[in-house]
């Protein structure tokens, strides 16, 4: 006996978001991190912070942090994401 | 009715088998094939066409849509009486309350459970007596397993993608039960929790595993539900100290004497909130010293107030056995209670 059996994924991928463009240079830029608030980002973007600064030259360097690390980011963090040139998100398990 | 999911020709059984278990699309156990004819069948019998949208999944915009629950449903081994429960349920999970995503993605490893209530339980046959928390009925068993394959291939939610449990627990299979209403004179879950005694209802909540308790030896209420409380007290300090919804599991045996003494749920729950909270020092005495720092007076309570506590009837008749079901994070997500829908003189979608 054959079967016709249907496909019980969604099938379409969830819309796809656009990279932002490439930086040439960390140099004099503002770089934006969000922490999901665990406590190993602490160390983790403590370090990277000092790092950009002074390996790359980058001019700023924004932290922000989720109010509930199981949840996408706030809506005021969000909106603040296109005034930074570059931006790392960080899980902290 | 047209349905706009993919078809796949198998030329057996086996191979039916195999290409959904090679596809990802399983949970490890053998799948009811879903024809065509038997997801119509579902979609049917819920009055629902197959592009009905449940809900868009709120973080990477997917879309939900009736057919797709039907064929999971299908393949779980639901028959067409039980998808309007599976849809129910599903809704629920969809509310921001409930922060799907996290609560399946987490590798806190909780799983959803799904309490039933109502005449609906009768008309499905789910039995809310022996062996209420494991295999007691098909229609429990088969709902259960129908949420979680929902998540596996609606949104991914598979081991080592979306789902990054650590250790995740059985109920990740199926975690359904039935309250047994019949055999209790408090209020059911749902009408506590503001749905019409009358309607059937679905109660979701992101669920750690079942934790057992034993307390045979004594009638008197408030220490039988000492023996609740310490067990979340247990809870507190080796797992989690986040308020939130727990669940208690009361069988016949210990629920006989609460209700002899004239506890109702809601003096149950007052009673449990005062009783199940630690203070953070307590954690030394458990290896987590670490994390007292100078707080070690605050107190911690398993629920932010009484009502956050669900108390279900349900188990065997025999044995001063009952259940904690501890939430998965505290209150990071809220249980959601919503009465299945009626239709009162409607039509069936044009096909």
């Amino acid at each position: 006996m054959t079967f016709r059996v249907l496909d019980p994924t969604t099938e379409k991928a969830p819309p796809a978001g656009k990279l932002a463009p490439r930086l040439d240079t960390l140099e004099g830029k503002t770089i934006g991190f969000i922490s999901n608030g665990k406590e190993g980002t602490k160390g983790f973007f403590r370090h990277l912070d000092q790092m950009l600064r002074e390996e790359y030259g980058v001019a700023k360097v924004v932290s922000r942090t989720k109010s509930n690390y199981s949840a996408p980011a706030d809506k005021h963090i969000v909106d603040e994401i296109k005034s930074w040139d570059a931006m790392v998100s960080g899980l902290g398990d | 009715m047209q349905l706009a999911s993919k078809t796949y020709d198998a030329n057996d059984i086996s191979a039916v088998q195999e290409l959904y278990h090679s596809s990802g699309w399983t949970d490890g156990l053998p799948i009811v094939p879903p024809t065509a004819e038997a997801v119509q069948a579902c979609l049917e019998w819920a009055m629902m066409s197959p592009d009905q949208l449940i809900g868009i999944e709120p973080v990477r915009g997917l879309a939900i849509t009736a057919e797709k629950l039907a064929i999971n449903a299908v393949m779980a081994g639901c028959l067409p009486m039980h998808f309007p429960v599976v849809v129910t349920a599903w809704m629920a999970m969809m509310q921001d309350e409930f922060l799907m995503h996290g609560a399946t993605a987490s590798t806190g490893g909780c799983a959803v459970l799904v309490v039933l209530n109502g005449p609906i339980r009768l008309e499905l046959g789910a039995n809310g007596t022996f062996n209420a928390l494991g295999n007691s009925d098909r229609a429990t068993a088969v709902i259960g397993r129908a949420v979680r394959l929902c998540l596996i291939n609606l949104m991914d939610v598979r081991p080592g993608v979306i789902d990054r449990s650590t250790l995740g627990h059985p109920g990740k299979y199926s975690y359904c039960l039935a309250e047994d209403e019949e055999d209790s004179s408090w209020l059911p879950l749902h009408e506590q929790r503001g749905v019409e005694r009358a309607a059937s209802a679905v109660t979701v909540m992101a669920a750690g595993a079942p934790r057992q308790l034993m307390n045979e030896w004594t009638t008197k209420p408030e220490e039988i539900l000492e023996t609740f409380a310490a067990e979340m007290r247990a809870n507190l300090r080796h797992y989690s100290i986040h308020p939130g919804n727990y669940a208690i599991v009361v069988p016949k045996q210990l629920r006989e004497h609460l209700q002899a003494g004239g506890w109702t749920k809601t003096k149950i729950a007052e009673f449990i909130h005062e009783r199940a909270r630690i203070h953070r020092r307590e954690w030394a005495e458990v290896g987590k010293g670490a994390v007292v720092r100078d707080r070690g007076d605050s107190v911690y309570p398993a629920m932010e107030s009484p009502d956050q506590l669900l108390v279900i009837a349900a188990g065997g008749p025999a044995g001063g056995f009952g259940a904690v079901i501890p939430p998965w994070l505290g209150n990071k997500s809220h249980a959601v209670t919503l009465p299945l829908g009626v239709c009162i003189d409607c039509e069936p979608p044009k096909s």
